[in-house]
Parts: structure tokens; sequence; C-alpha cells
């Protein structure tokens, strides 16, 4: 029982955490909106980053009933839609949820591993609170563990993701699928109906689209829009339904579009164009992004699973029942993902050089969290691949706190340096139009 | 470091543990099969072998495919010389090790099968790693969360390709008699290890605890299985004489339980140093020692080939106790049960940088300790030498505190 003396203490330091987390993520929301060139439309996720960060609400799940926590990509969204809930990403970036779970997690656990395992532990984050359901898909060692430890603390399911991607580990992996559905029905107390499916294949195929059109965009001219604030729009993309930010896209794509047609850029400099790659970078730890950008280049692309790789691949229906739609999921879940947890990462390889080519990259940041072991060791093949194409790569270690910043900015800052020395000088022609 | 100078440390830090065992045992005479059988492994050839990396796999379908298994599990500081530039700063000793005696110089694995099975991150990317190598490789994934209901049936499903594999390699196949005998043969090696591990506890006089790990950790370097079973009896029946007919010297020292990651030969630095702390190890909680009790009775060994390897399936899902489950409820139950059965006065809970599924285990046994007035010891270390001198300072100063415990119990009970 607690005395009154302990609640006192309990409740300021609750205050302590909600203002500094709540300082933490405006800084950086405010920082991410004072960047130059954001193009119209980008106010539903900032609003949303706000509302969850900042305000620490509830996301905002419209008219579903339930919201269903979930962890890395392999999760389908379509079977949570389809039981009538919202799937809300609880990855985390937040510093002071960092500090706490510092406490509780071994010292060697990776920062995101230990803001989540943080939010946990103060019971003060909404959207951790109010999930019926936490999916976890067992991705790293970090995941595994802190999944037995969520376990006592909410309803939980892992998914045991295969090493390989075989037909068999597709089949077993499908099999899971409909584990989950069964979770999901008892969670939510919705049935998944072959209606409710298609529907929800429906949903999340439009915000896909909008998705594959941004970055068609974002490929057809350089310079359209800062990295930063495409992170801003896949980061919120966590804590939306599938049908507003697909909505919201929209409305960004279309004023991309408008400035293809007036040939406006976001910068009239020719800026190092930046791939970021590597761990994810979850909102509000967007130090690294907004570092590349204040210091001079522009991230051109990103191959993180925050960022186009969680959304991007469609679920391809080659066989229209049920069990086709499930064995849809279970590809799209797999297949084509590049994430370390596979034994056998070569295609990971084959998209970091497409990216490079499609978005003409001249230099490659290798984000690595501390102790995301995963990541660490592709750091080796991919950056002799990278060397036999003449492009320069830079291994980025930090972890979920500021003190590394000024170290940081002096790399990237030299990184970038480096680039613009082998770039060709400008051309001073005749003023180009820009913002 | 050149070529020459990594094979010096090698061999140095192998044979001056094995010189140090020697030294503190050389009045057994069963012992010295163990020195020998260690240092002939060590040179080894390996060849067309089933190498099987760490020891999370049953060997018995290995043996049962007509191979010797050939294990390599870590252990070694000079080993991870050679793995050094092929992984990153953070990864664990243990798989660093393993790494390196693959490509150590000299001992030619390109005709090995490699048997991997992956049991936390640095597995799965070595296999990757020996995969773009163009080695043969065969993963065998081990389901993460025991209450999946599919988990054991993944479990003997792989067991089945495994040994479809290795018998591609050997060209023998796995009969119902091969698997029956080979779970024969490894269940008596098992009974013989549990029995010499019940002999020998709390006798520090007649054998020492880094002795005793020692011989646990020699199955992993044997030739033949069933000799070593012999031999094993032998040094037990040896050891159970002199406990009948000595008193014990030694029964002063506080006894702990070693707990966490193996501690793996030739690095036995923790057992010498809790040794020379004044403390006795009277059990070992790790997923090594664990697996020696997963010994098949008269009634598994009887059924078609395919019900035998869902048997042997089956008791190693139930029975893993290694850190590769969202839950390790085995190791928690375990060291439950031992610490229910009296003697542990302290747990000396042994972290290797980079393991830290271990850590996370951590919490919870001790809260369960704490429960129960025991206290741990949370130590953590890597192969280097260089923290031996403040390991040796905390490891005392626990000691000191587990006397002043029983110093305290005596007087409240009088």
């Amino acid at each position: 029982m607690m005395t009154k003396r302990t609640e006192t203490l309990k409740q300021r330091q609750d205050k302590r955490f909600i203002n500094k987390e709540t300082q933490t993520a405006a800084k950086y929301l405010r920082r991410v909106k004072e960047l130059s060139g954001a193009p119209d439309g980008m106010e539903p996720f900032y609003n949303t980053l706000e509302r969850i960060y900042v305000d620490m609400d509830y996301a905002d799940s419209g008219t579903y009933s339930h919201t269903v926590g979930t962890y890395c990509v392999m999760t389908p969204p379509e079977l949570i839609y389809a039981a009538g809930a919202m799937p809300v990403k609880l990855c985390s970036g937040n510093y002071t949820a960092f500090s706490v779970g510092d406490d509780i997690a071994p010292r060697d656990a990776c920062p995101l591993v230990k803001a989540v395992a943080g939010f946990k532990q103060t019971g003060l984050m909404p959207v951790y609170e109010d999930c019926s359901l936490m999916v976890v898909p067992i991705t790293c060692d970090c995941k595994k563990k802190i999944a037995g430890m969520l376990s006592d603390k909410c309803d939980l399911m892992t998914l045991h993701v295969p090493a390989s991607r075989n037909d068999e580990d597709i089949e077993e992996f499908t099999a899971q699928l409909y584990d989950l559905i069964e979770r999901l029905e008892n969670a939510t107390g919705n049935a998944i109906t072959y209606e409710s499916l298609s529907d929800a294949f429906r949903t999340v195929g439009y915000a896909q689209y909008e998705l594959s059109e941004f970055i068609r965009l974002k490929k057809q001219m350089p310079y359209l829009i800062r990295g930063s604030h495409s992170m801003a729009i896949l980061n919120a993309a966590s804590y939306m339904t599938a049908a507003d930010w697909g909505k919201a896209l929209h409305r960004v794509n279309g004023s991309l579009k408008k400035r293809i047609a007036e040939k406006k850029t976001v910068t009239s400099k020719k800026l190092p164009r930046i791939l970021l790659t590597g761990s994810p970078i979850v909102f509000p730890n967007v130090k690294i992004p907004l570092l590349i950008e204040e210091t001079g280049g522009i991230v051109a692309g990103d191959e993180t699973c925050m960022g186009e790789r969680g959304m991007w691949d469609p679920a391809v229906i080659t066989d229209n029942s049920f069990d086709g739609m499930m064995n849809a999921l279970a590809n799209r879940a797999l297949r084509p993902c590049p994430c370390p947890t596979f034994a056998d990462n070569s295609q990971r390889i084959y998209r970091i050089k497409q990216l490079i080519k499609e978005n003409q990259i001249q230099g490659v940041i290798y984000h690595v969290l501390r102790g995301c072991l995963v990541y660490d060791f592709e750091y080796k093949r991919i950056e002799d691949e990278l060397g036999k194409l003449g492009i320069p790569v830079i291994r980025l270690e930090s972890d979920y706190n500021e003190e590394d910043i000024e170290q940081l900015r002096i790399r990237i800052e030299a990184f970038i340096e480096l680039i613009k020395l082998k770039q060709e000088p400008e051309k001073i022609t005749a003023a180009r139009r820009s913002f | 470091m050149d070529k020459r100078t990594r094979q010096d440390s090698f061999d140095k830090e192998y044979t001056d543990s094995l010189n140090k065992l020697y030294r503190e045992n050389s009045g057994l005479a069963g012992f010295k099969w163990f020195l020998d059988a260690a240092h002939r492994w060590a040179y080894r050839p390996v060849e067309h072998d089933v190498v099987i990396l760490g020891a999370a796999v049953p060997e018995e379908l290995v043996i049962a495919s007509g191979a010797e298994p050939h294990w390599f599990i870590g252990g070694s500081l000079g080993s991870t010389e050679w793995s050094d530039e092929l992984v990153p700063r953070d990864t664990d000793p243990v798989s660093r090790s393993i790494l390196g005696y693959i490509n150590r110089p000299g001992i030619d694995c390109s005709d090995a099968m490699f048997i991997i099975p992956l049991t936390n991150d640095s597995m799965r990317k070595i296999a990757y790693i020996l995969k773009s190598e163009g080695r043969k490789i065969f993963t065998v994934d081990i389901p993460p969360d025991r209450s999946d209901k599919h988990a054991v049936k993944k479990y003997a499903k792989q067991m089945e390709q495994m040994c479809a594999a290795i018998s591609a390699h050997t060209g023998s196949a796995v009969t119902r008699r091969s698997a029956a005998a080979a779970m024969k043969l490894v269940s008596g090696a098992r009974a013989a290890l549990c029995r010499f591990l019940e002999v020998s506890r709390g006798r520090t006089d007649i054998i020492t605890d880094s002795a005793r790990a020692f011989v646990q950790n020699s199955y992993y370097m044997t030739a033949s299985v069933g000799e070593w079973t012999h031999r094993l009896e032998e040094l037990s029946n040896e050891v159970e004489y002199y406990a009948l007919r000595t008193k014990n010297k030694e029964r002063r020292r506080p006894g702990v339980m070693l707990a966490g990651s193996p501690v793996l030969f030739p690095n036995y630095k923790i057992p010498f140093l809790i040794r020379d702390a004044g403390l006795a190890v009277y059990d070992t909680a790790d997923y090594i020692t664990l697996r020696s009790m997963v010994i098949y009775n008269s009634e598994t060994l009887h059924g078609s080939r395919s019900r035998l390897i869902e048997s042997i399936a089956s008791q190693w899902c139930r029975y893993d106790a290694s850190s590769s489950y969202v839950k390790n409820d085995v190791m928690y139950e375990y060291i439950s049960y031992i610490i229910q059965r009296g003697n542990t006065e302290g747990v000396v809970f042994h972290v290797l940088k980079g393991q830290i599924e271990y850590d996370f285990e951590l919490e919870r046994i001790e809260a369960m300790l704490s429960e129960r007035g025991i206290p741990v010891f949370r130590l953590e270390t890597d192969y280097q030498y260089q923290d031996v001198e403040q390991l040796r300072i905390r490891m005392e100063a626990f000691s000191e505190m587990l006397v002043q415990n029983r110093i305290r119990k005596v007087k409240r009970a009088s």
C-alpha cells in the first residue's frame, strides 16, 4: 500500500516525466516545422505527432472501437483493421522514456526497447495504455526479451519471424496469422470475415497507393521535399488510421505535383544527397535527419523500417479466397522485407543500390542505435558493396540522448564536406526559383 | 597481431588452463583422460565433419545420421582474435570465439557441414557470414515462444530436415534403429554426467569446481561419446570412493550457485576466482547443465522413426533452458528448485558482455531470490583477463558477505 509520502513522490516523478517528455517532443517538432520548404498539407501529420507526444493524448481511432499495439513491420495492419481496431506502432524514440527504461532493461539493450519499457513502466503514455492487445514480432534478441517483460503487464502475442523466407516459412507464418485472427477477435469482440478483410485491404491499399505516389514524386525531381518532412509524414502513420493518413498524404502529393509543374524546389543550391539507412529513426529521435539537413545536406532516400520500408510493399492477392488473402499478407510481411532479422539478407544490398540509383544518392549514412547488433553486423558488407560503387559511407552510432549531438554534427559536417569536394562546382546561371 | 602471435596466444590460454586443472586435481587418476581428450580436440582436424555451433541442437540426431559431432561452443579468448575483423565490436565473446575456431589457420573446415541453431542475433548473422563464404550450412530456427501451439511441430519438422541434410552429407540415412541407438547413447552419457555432478557436489577437496565444469565441457570435445561415458563412470566411481573414505575438509566454504552464461573451457577465470575467494560451487544453472537432464526413458525409445524424432523435439522444446525464449521458465523453475533443495547461500550470476538475454532474465530471478533472502552477485565480464583483479576484489567481498550471513544465522539460532 502506498503511503501519502510515496504517493506524492510518485506524483512528482510523473509530473517531471511528463514535463520532460513533452518538452523534448515539442522541441523536435518545432525544429522539423522550422525547416524551410515544407509542402502544403503537412498540418495533419504535425498535429498527430503533437497530439501523441506533446499533448499525450490517445490516438484518434475514428470509428474503430479498439487499438492494437504493433512493433516492427511484420504485423499486417489489414488484419487489425478487419477486426475493427486501429493498429498503433509502439516502437519509440523518446529520450525521457529511454532514461526510465534504462533502469529496467539491461544496460546494453537497444534504446528503442528501453524507451518502450520506460513508457510501459510509467503507465503515462495513453497510446500504450489504450491497447487491447500488443503484437510483437520477434525480430531481435531485445524484442524477444521485451515481449516477455511486457506480457506480464498486458495482453500480448508474439509472432515468430522465421530466419529464412522459403515457401514452408511462409506457410508457417500464415498459420501464425490465423492464430492472430483468433487473438484479435477475442480482444476486440469482432469477427474477421471475408468482407471485413477485403475492406481492410482496400483501406490499407489506398494509403499504400498514396505512399507509392509520394515516393514516385520524390524520385522524379531532386530537392522536391526535405527528408525530415518526409520522415515526419511517415512517423505520423504510426498514430493515424490508414484512411486519414492516405487522405492527408494525397494533399501533400498534390502540393508536390504543383511544385514539379512550377519547377520549385526546397533549395536553389546543389546539396549533397544522402541516403539514411540502418536502425529506425523514430520520432522524437530525429536528430540525425535534422543534423544532416541543418548542416547542408538533404536526406533524399530513407531505407529504415519507420520510413518508406514500413508501408511501401502492397500485398499481392493472387487468389481471391480468404486463404489467398492470408497468404498474400504473409508473403508481403516476409518476402520483400530487408530487415536484418533474416539470416540471408542480400536483398537489402540490392534495395540500397536501387535507392542510390533512383534518388541520385551521393553518400550513405548508416545509423546504428547502440546495442542494435543486427544492423551493425550488416554494415561491413554494405560498406564493401558501396565501396565498389564509389559511394562514401559513414557509420553513425547514437543513443537516445542529446549528449552526442555535437559529436554527430562534426562527423556529419565532415561527411557532407567530403561529398561537396567530390561534387562538380555549381555553375552560377540564372537565378532558380526556390523557397 | 600476426598469425604466429595469435596461434601462440590461443595455445597459451589453452595449455595454461589444462595445466592449472591438472595441478589442482592431480590426485585423481581418472581425470587425466579428460585433459588429454581436450588437448587432442584442440588440434583435431575438422575435414568432412558435421560441426555444431553452440550446444542448442540435439546431437542424438547428428549421431543417428552417421556422424560424430564436432562442436564449437566458444570459450576461448585466443580464438576470438581470428574473428575480430569479421564481427561488430559489441558481439558477444561466445559467438566471436565460435567464428574464430572456424577461421583458425591450419584447421580446414571447408568441407565440413555446419549446423547452426539460431539462438540469438549473432548466430543468425554468423550463419549469413558462413553462407556468403560458400560453406555448407543448415540453420535451426528455434521457435522463441513455448506457448505457441505450433512450436513443437515446427521444431520437429526442422529436426526432420536437419536429419535429411546431414544424411546427404554423410551418405547415411537416419533409421528407427539408428535414432533409438543414438538416443540410448546420449541418454547414457547424460545420466553418467548427472551422477558425476551429484557425487562430486560440494567435494571441492576431491575435485575442484573448475574441474567439475571442465568434465562437463569435455563432452563437447570428445571424439567418442561412448568412451567419454565409460571414462566418466570410472571417474565418478573414483570420486565416490574418496568421498566415502575422507572427511570433507572444505565444507566451511560458503556454497554458491553459478548461473547465467555458461562458463566454457578454456576461459575458466570465473571458477578459478570463485575458488580463490573461498567459495564452493554447489550447483550450476546454465542451459548446458540442464541439457544433461534430458534423458529418454525406455518408453520413448520405441515407435517409428518419425515418432522418435518427434519425441526428441518435444523433450528439447520442453526442457531447453537457453535464453533463446521469450520467457525462460525452465531456468527460473530450476533455480527455484535448487534454492528449495538448500545449501545455496548465494548466487553468482555470470553475464558475458553482449549476451543481454541473460541480463533480461536476471530481473525475474533476482526478485525470486530476494524473496528467499539469497544474495545475488551479478558478474559481468568477457574473455579478456585484464579484469581479473577487479573481479577478485568483488568476489572476495561477496564471499565475506556470505560468511557474515552464516555467522549471523548461527547467532540468531543460538
